[in-house]
């Protein structure tokens, strides 16, 4: 190519923003090769294992050890009593992760052994002795609160007395707890008693959600090795690694800087890997004394009975309106089965209280929770956090509240959906807001007002199939969530000779795809094609921080992260372009992998020459950036109000079921969603994030149900506990309402929660639809459909009750 | 834990019933029942576990006679496509179409189905309405020797049946069914598929001119075993297949079963679900 030919080649304008992109480890994924953590393997590593509790709540008599620890191949063997240093973990620290003097649920931890191999760790399990004396076992939340019942952390503290090393501390694990009390939260704002006052109709129904745990394909897992220095390696599933390198460094009593944790590819998280978790604390007591790498692992098994679960809600609610269809008021009580001890679950309020009293225009909410204590599994943070419970209940009542008054369901609720520019009563600041357009796409794409009518119009004819069309919409954060001093993320990009860019950022890829989409921002800023980029996302000691994984906000914070630090390299490349040759910045662009002239698209130098130019010459540099990115979003008040995210995101969805009222069976036929996400990104990422978050929502409403009886499990196991299937996932119609948002990275807003949200409540109302009976209580399994048709469900009723 | 110390994969059935003598013997076909229920500590494997896959007498799918043999290894999948099957038995190929998943398909044998005896065992009601027997092999002294049992009472209790300790099951005999049989069958669950039954209903007979004999009905999941339905048969029983009949067969049914309670239904909803389900194949077998 001669020189000439060269001056005028024209790179034309291109975008990656809205393009189906593949995930960048797809490929690997996909061919076997992606190496999870039970594909690690240090060299002298020790294999650990935990000894749970046979008893739901007992006291603890003795622990023999003795033949555990004489079995060959046994490296060693603890209990509470071989870690005098032992601190509390949890969100309420409530609880030791080696059990002292107790044992509160039948996930609980007594003794733990690091061995050779597997198989010898679990003989030496089988070895250890322990002598319990029964307690009276509270598994039914409406138990643990009335006058007189057991205590599950009673004060003082355990009964054994051997443990005078502990100082009386504050917590709960030390202290103990004179009520089964675990958490309270209580919110108002206007005045309900007016707002009922001003209301034609009043609605109050007790709602009744049910236990589900994540099922992450990959099961829990960590190795921990401390080095000759005493510093301490992890190799951690961890959501929230700079969060979690603090709360290690307190319950070991170390230097939060002599921890490194490293997170190799995960197997699912979806909010369970928030907390810190016996096991893991654990792990590292047992590498701290073999001084050898010990790796943990759970079965199947034990990933059911000891991993967290969503957040089992009672729940009343009373709510009403005007005859002209004005909402006019909520009024919530709820209940929290908070298990044994304290993790995430328990603050799902934050979440739910937000849903009631900002989905929709609300003048005059009053919301209470109280989290009780029980001998259940505890409940940890889940995918919508609260919102799917909280809207379980709303859009029900949105349904029968139209029904009162005579209005068509999605008028009422066009008429009470806000606009963009509107402040709740709880201090959320709508600076996008596509709701309604939300709730007429999914209604006019499903044809949901005509379906509505007809299905009840059909609802009487003869045949054992009803088919039935409900609707709900939800409200989540799309902007991140300030709950922690700092809701931001750092990135350091570095560009190589070659025009290759390592994007190194603070947030973690969880399968959402996130190092995928952050590349798509990056390379988009920087005329760049995917090819370009590598992504280094997983080691505390190489990546800048990030709060982590959660509430829906890595695309936010993390995109805007990243495109702040594309943006600070762009600059300097432009500088020293124009510099060179002799334009203005503002004339040159980069595209394609050149720096072009910015009108006709002519190139004026290869991208990696340039580079190479400004690398290889007497005054050199590289091109390196960093940015933190911090949302101007701002912390809750004392009275949870305030604006905190600095976006929100909508969607509305529309289900369809066929139910068969011989057997009760519910087959979800279709979901019609739209959701305003802002701005697609890569659509074939937020595709299969939307049908994901469908399907999670599908077997929550419809097959998941992790059963607990008397604190045991019945399920703990694929066979009984029934995730849904590829043959009854739904056909699905997805629209996407891009409302641009001022603050989002490309306009784009977080969407990782928002699919699973409204499924059960608008299951619930196609349901009603169908038959004309109304669901309080998930799952809506076979028989519960049936017995509730046949009138054999007596209706739930749960006295409002509040904490003192 | 397993006392596992031999595995065998013998190559003939001399071989594999000359070493059952001693009867300490795990009798491994596909693995899809033995490898959880082992792992799971529910079943121990013996001193010796034998592979039988490797018998040829013990597979295909054949007409012998007036009767149809499928070899105890046969799988799931074979089973669906074989067009002797797909002719005369398409009740089975039914069962087998809400049988588990593709991949235990693959592996699950018919031989495993019924010696595991579980009462949701999902080939074993259709196997009862087509009057199956089983066949079993042994060497009591040097010599191979084969006698056969009906079916239905072959079943003593879950995972427990008739066949002594040093007894292979080889095959299943089904008799070719005579012209106007009709078969029905029927899987209830929670979804379409990898699940085990709530309930499940057989129903078989001759139908001609409205009139229904030789009944056969057979229900999982209701019962510590798969049961025939001796009630309900003779509620049918050279009936015309009317309203009133089918409506008063669906109510004998519901009280003839004596189901439990169980994580993944109640005996109420059981019992409802044998009635309605009951009347409502009984009502397709009506109208076709
Ligand atoms: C995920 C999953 C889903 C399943 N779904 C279903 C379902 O939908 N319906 C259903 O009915 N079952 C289901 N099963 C159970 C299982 O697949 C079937 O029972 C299968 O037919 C067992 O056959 P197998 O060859 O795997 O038996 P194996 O596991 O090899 O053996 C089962 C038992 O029979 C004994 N045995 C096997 N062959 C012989 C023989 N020839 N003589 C004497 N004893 C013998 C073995 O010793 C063992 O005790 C499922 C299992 C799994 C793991």
């Amino acid at each position: 190519m001669s020189v000439a030919e060269k001056k005028a080649r024209v790179i034309q304008p291109d975008s990656l923003i809205g393009k189906r992109i593949p995930k960048m480890d797809a490929p690997e994924k996909a061919s076997g090769k992606t190496r999870y953590i039970h594909d690690i393997n240090l060299s002298g590593q020790l294999h650990g294992k935990i000894l749970r509790s046979e008893r739901i709540h007992a006291l603890i008599k003795s622990i023999d050890t003795s033949a555990a620890k004489a079995l060959p191949g046994v490296h060693v063997v603890i209990t509470a009593a071989d870690v005098p240093d032992q601190r509390p973990i949890g969100v309420a620290r409530d609880h030791f992760p080696l059990k002292v003097g107790r044992v509160r649920s039948e996930r609980d931890e007594i003794a733990a052994v690091a061995a050779e191999t597997e198989e010898i760790a679990e003989a030496a399990l089988k070895l250890i002795k322990v002598v319990y004396e029964d307690l009276p076992v509270i598994s039914n939340p409406e138990d643990a609160i009335k006058p007189g019942a057991a205590l599950i952390h009673p004060e003082p503290h355990g009964a054994d007395g051997s443990h005078e090393h502990l100082k009386q501390g504050t917590t709960i694990a030390h202290k103990g707890k004179p009520d089964n009390v675990a958490m309270t939260f209580d919110y108002a704002h206007g005045d309900v008693v007016r707002g009922e006052a001003e209301s034609d109709v009043v609605l109050e129904d007790t709602f009744k959600l049910h236990y589900v745990t994540h099922c992450c394909m990959g099961v829990s897992g960590m190795i921990a090795e401390f080095d000759a220095s005493g510093n301490l390696l992890m190799y951690s599933n961890t959501q929230v690694p700079f969060l979690h390198k603090r709360e290690f460094a307190e319950y070991l009593n170390m230097d939060p800087a002599r921890i490194r944790i490293i997170q190799p590819p995960i197997g699912g998280g979806f909010g369970s890997k928030l907390d810190i978790y016996p096991f893991e604390v654990i792990c590292l007591y047992l590498a701290r004394a073999a001084k050898r790498p010990v790796k943990m692992l759970f079965t199947r098994e034990e990933e059911f009975l000891a991993s967290p679960t969503r957040q089992p809600v009672l729940l009343t609610l009373r709510s009403g309106c005007k005859k002209d269809g004005t909402l006019t008021f909520r009024q919530v009580h709820t209940l929290h089965d908070n298990g044994a001890y304290t993790s995430w679950g328990a603050t799902t309020p934050f979440v739910m209280m937000q849903t009631f009293s900002s989905l929709y225009r609300v003048p005059h909410c009053d919301y209470h929770t109280a989290a009780v204590y029980t001998n259940n599994p505890y409940a940890g943070s889940f995918r919508g956090y609260g919102n799917l419970q909280a809207t379980f209940a709303i859009e029900q009542h949105m349904d029968m509240l139209a029904e009162k008054i005579g209005m068509d369901p999605l008028a009422f609720r066009l008429k009470n959906a806000q606009d963009a520019g509107e402040t709740t009563g709880q201090g959320m600041s709508f600076k996008s807001c596509g709701f309604k357009d939300c709730l007429t796409t999914a209604a006019t794409r499903s044809d949901y007002s005509r379906k509505v009518q007809e299905n009840v119009a059909n609802r009487d004819k003869p045949g054992n199939i009803k088919r039935g069309v409900g609707m709900a919409s939800m409200l989540h954060v799309g902007g991140g969530a300030k709950i922690y001093p700092s809701d931001g993320c750092g990135t350091i990009l570095k560009m190589d000779d070659f025009a290759n860019v390592t994007l190194i950022t603070g947030a973690s890829e969880i399968g959402q795809g996130s190092e995928t989409v952050l590349s798509q921002l990056v390379c988009e800023e920087l005329g760049l094609p995917m090819s370009a980029i590598t992504v280094v996302n997983n080691d505390t000691a190489i990546t800048p921080w990030d709060v982590g994984v959660h509430a829906s906000r890595t695309t936010f914070i993390a995109g805007n992260s990243a495109i702040g630090a594309a943006k600070k390299a762009k600059t300097k490349i432009l500088a020293v372009a124009a510099k060179k040759y002799d334009c203005a910045e503002s004339d040159l662009d980069l595209r394609g992998g050149f720096v072009i002239k910015a009108g006709s698209g002519e190139v004026v130098v290869e991208l990696s020459k340039l580079l190479r130019n400004l690398h290889f010459q007497d005054k050199a540099e590289l091109v390196m950036t960093t940015f933190y990115y911090e949302p101007p979003s701002v912390h809750q008040d004392k009275g949870f109000k305030g604006d905190v995210s600095a976006a929100y995101a909508w969607g509305t969805q529309v289900v369809e079921v066929e139910v068969d009222t011989d057997t009760g069976t519910v087959r979800m036929t279709k979901v019609t969603g739209a959701h305003d996400v802002g701005r697609v990104l890569n659509r074939l990422g937020i595709e299969g994030q939307i049908e994901g978050g469908v399907v999670m929502g599908q077997g929550y409403a419809l097959t998941e149900d992790l059963m607990i009886e008397n604190g045991v499990m019945k399920n703990p196991n694929f066979r009984d506990y029934k995730l849904v299937t590829a043959p009854e996932i739904p056909e699905m119609d997805i629209s996407f309402i891009e409302s641009m948002d001022g603050e989002g990275p490309q306009g784009a807003k977080g969407v990782g929660e928002a699919p699973s949200i409204c499924i059960a409540a608008a299951t619930a109302n196609a349901i009603a639809n169908a038959t004309g009976v109304r669901m309080f209580e998930l799952p809506f399994t076979p028989e519960r459909v049936y017995r509730t048709l046949h009138g054999q469900t007596p209706k739930l009723y749960w006295k409002p009750w509040k904490a003192e | 834990m397993n006392e596992l110390k031999h595995y065998l994969a013998p190559t003939s059935l001399d071989q594999a019933v000359e070493c059952l003598k001693d009867g300490d013997v795990t009798i491994l076909a596909g693995g899809t029942d033995l490898t959880p229920q082992s792992q799971a500590g529910r079943v121990k494997i013996k001193h010796t576990l034998m592979n039988i896959r490797h018998i040829p007498q013990l597979s295909g799918i054949t007409l012998e006679g007036k009767e149809i043999r499928i070899g105890t290894l046969a799988t799931i999948t074979e089973i669906m496509a074989h067009p002797l099957v797909r002719q005369h038995l398409p009740v089975l190929v039914d069962a087998c179409n809400h049988f588990a998943s593709d991949q235990i398909r693959n592996a699950a044998t018919l031989g495993g189905n019924i010696c595991n005896a579980s009462p949701a065992g999902d080939t074993l009601i259709p196997l009862l309405v087509l009057d199956a027997s089983v066949e079993l092999a042994s060497m009591p002294e040097a010599k191979l020797y084969r006698h056969s049992m009906p079916l239905s009472t072959f079943f003593v209790g879950p995972g427990k049946t008739r066949r002594s300790l040093c007894e292979l099951v080889t095959c299943v005999r089904i008799p070719l069914p005579a012209e106007g049989h009709v078969a029905r069958f029927h899987k209830l669950g929670t979804r379409p598929a990898l699940d085990i039954s709530t309930i499940s209903i057989g129903i078989a007979g001759t139908l001609k001119e409205g009139i229904l004999s030789n009944v056969r009905v057979a229900f999982g999941a209701v019962a510590p075993t798969p049961v025939r339905a001796s009630q309900t048969e003779k509620a049918l029983e050279g009936q015309r297949l009317d309203e009133a009949t089918i409506e008063k067969a669906a109510a004998v049914a519901r009280d003839e079963v004596k189901p439990i309670d169980d994580v993944r239904a109640s005996a109420w909803y059981r019992k409802e679900m044998i009635h309605n389900i009951t009347k409502r194949i009984l009502s397709h077998v009506a109208q076709a």
